[in-house]
């Protein structure tokens, strides 16, 4: 319940600030020409890709992840409601969760937004939908988890700008771990480093088509996990003061 | 001392190695104004913000309705409506959906109602639909009673509510005050003598993280001189100690 008027809040909040416009149209204009780029080769060497629009964010959202959730805590810290939001009776988990939930909200409407491609797409060819659909399934969750990634930085920081850029590395280097895996010719050292990557979950599976449990439980865990230790940073603020 | 609605019990913060507040004991009755009164830096907001469950006391406790700040954390900010020394505002919300947003967060099942009421309480009605960014600072303070109010508790804290508004709208707090402490346990503190004199049915004077003395205003006057003011009091209060540190 609390985490529900929480939700209510930030949701109303992205889509009342300019900002989350700015970074809507960026993320639709990004999609767009690359999918646009992707249909034009497609007429003449390879069919095109179900899955691009969701490939291309699993990088953009590297940055835009951390753009989106910036301001979460830092600006309750700035304008003082934080001080409001944890003398309310609420457990910091329920705001963390709410906080979340309309992020992951207003990321599922930009996704929904992309389906416009693939709409396009069954208009002039005969794109594979399984596997759109396994990418689509599969980025939702990887966005999911990078939003998280970037409120555990707005949680620790009262500066948006270094909120931000903390994210982006954090994320960057999550990105690159599969990278990473790929320099070792050992199996088990690229095995590790996959499974630490957020890239590596879902490049490989949902992006081909294939959804396996593991990966979902890997996004899922990353989720739990961060929203964890976002509710625990602001429990261990009060502790500081 | 169990009908206590605000119960502080040696209560200590430190930061560090800064002592803020330094074994203090006080307690508000239901219905009871308290001011707490001190120079800048005496402990009055970090008293404060163990009272609402916003900073963990370092030893000592507190409770507020019977509940402790710490163990029974939940219920104490249940009971509690918060004013801190900067009202903070969503600027983009409307003054009604704000107050609607902390009754809601504060488990108010009528919460539409409420706000209406509450807003109406602070005189504010005119002005529910009106973006909080477009507010003046008196109206500002108004919405940050309503958000206090928003659900109704029994006790409510108050940090420098008077601090930076005009003289008129002091008055509209002073009596704002006054009027609340009718129904509920009030503590607030303040900087201002002449202003807790006004308000206060008893005053806790803090310096340098310590309670050096408290009582009712007139009793503390009488102890001084039959027509000394709290002014006079507080200074010659504030003197001593300081002498006897030196």
């Amino acid at each position: 319940m609390t985490s529900w008027i929480v939700f209510r809040r930030e949701i109303a909040q992205f889509l009342t600030t300019p900002f989350a416009y700015v970074i809507g149209a960026a993320v639709l204009l990004l999609t767009g020409i690359l999918f646009n780029r992707d249909l034009n080769i497609s007429f003449s060497t390879k069919p095109a890709d179900p899955a691009l629009v969701p490939s291309i964010l699993s990088f953009a959202m590297v940055f835009f992840a951390p753009l989106l959730t910036m301001r979460m805590f830092a600006e309750e810290r700035r304008e003082g409601t934080m001080e409001l939001l944890l003398t309310a009776p609420v457990r910091e988990l329920s705001i963390v969760l709410g906080k979340f939930l309309g992020a992951w909200a207003y990321f599922t409407l930009l996704l929904l937004f992309t389906g416009i491609y693939q709409i396009i797409l069954v208009n002039i060819t005969a794109p594979d939908l399984g596997h759109a659909l396994s990418a689509y399934i599969g980025i939702w969750l990887y966005g999911g988890a990078t939003l998280t990634v970037g409120m555990v930085f707005s949680a620790l920081t009262e500066n948006q700008i270094v909120a931000a850029f903390l994210g982006m590395v954090a994320l960057m280097l999550l990105w690159l771990a599969d990278q990473a895996g790929q320099l070792f010719s050992n199996i088990d050292v690229a095995i590790i480093f996959r499974t630490m990557s957020l890239q590596g979950h879902f490049s490989t599976s949902f992006a081909s088509g294939l959804m396996r449990a593991e990966d979902v439980a890997f996004f899922a865990g990353i989720i739990a996990v961060m929203l964890f230790i976002t509710a625990q940073i602001l429990e261990s603020q009060r502790w500081h003061g | 001392m169990t009908d206590a609605m605000i119960e502080v019990t040696r209560l200590t913060k430190r930061f560090g190695d800064r002592i803020a507040v330094d074994h203090i004991s006080f307690s508000a009755k239901p219905g009871e104004v308290v001011g707490l009164l001190g120079p800048n830096g005496a402990g009055k907001t970090t008293t404060m913000r163990v009272l609402t469950g916003f900073l963990p006391p370092s030893e000592g406790g507190a409770k507020i309705a019977g509940h402790d700040v710490v163990t029974d954390s939940l219920n104490a900010r249940r009971n509690v409506g918060y004013l801190p020394e900067r009202v903070p505002v969503y600027p983009d919300m409307t003054v009604r959906e704000y107050v609607l947003f902390w009754a809601r967060l504060r488990g108010r099942r009528d919460a539409r109602a409420r706000a209406d009421a509450v807003i109406a309480q602070v005189n504010l009605s005119e002005r529910r639909d009106t973006l909080i960014r477009n507010l003046s600072k008196g109206m500002r303070q108004r919405l940050g009673f309503a958000q206090a109010l928003a659900h109704d508790p029994p006790v409510l804290i108050l940090d420098e509510p008077t601090i930076g508004i005009d003289p008129r709208q002091v008055i509209e707090v002073r009596d704002t005050v006054r009027e609340l402490g009718r129904t509920k346990t009030v503590l607030f503190s303040t900087h201002i003598l002449s202003e807790a004199d006004h308000v206060c049915d008893r005053v806790v004077i803090l310096h340098q993280g310590r309670i050096v003395a408290q009582g009712k205003p007139s009793d503390l006057k009488r102890k001084l001189r039959p027509d000394a003011t709290l002014e006079e009091v507080f200074l010659s209060i504030i003197g001593t100690e300081r002498g006897a540190g030196k």
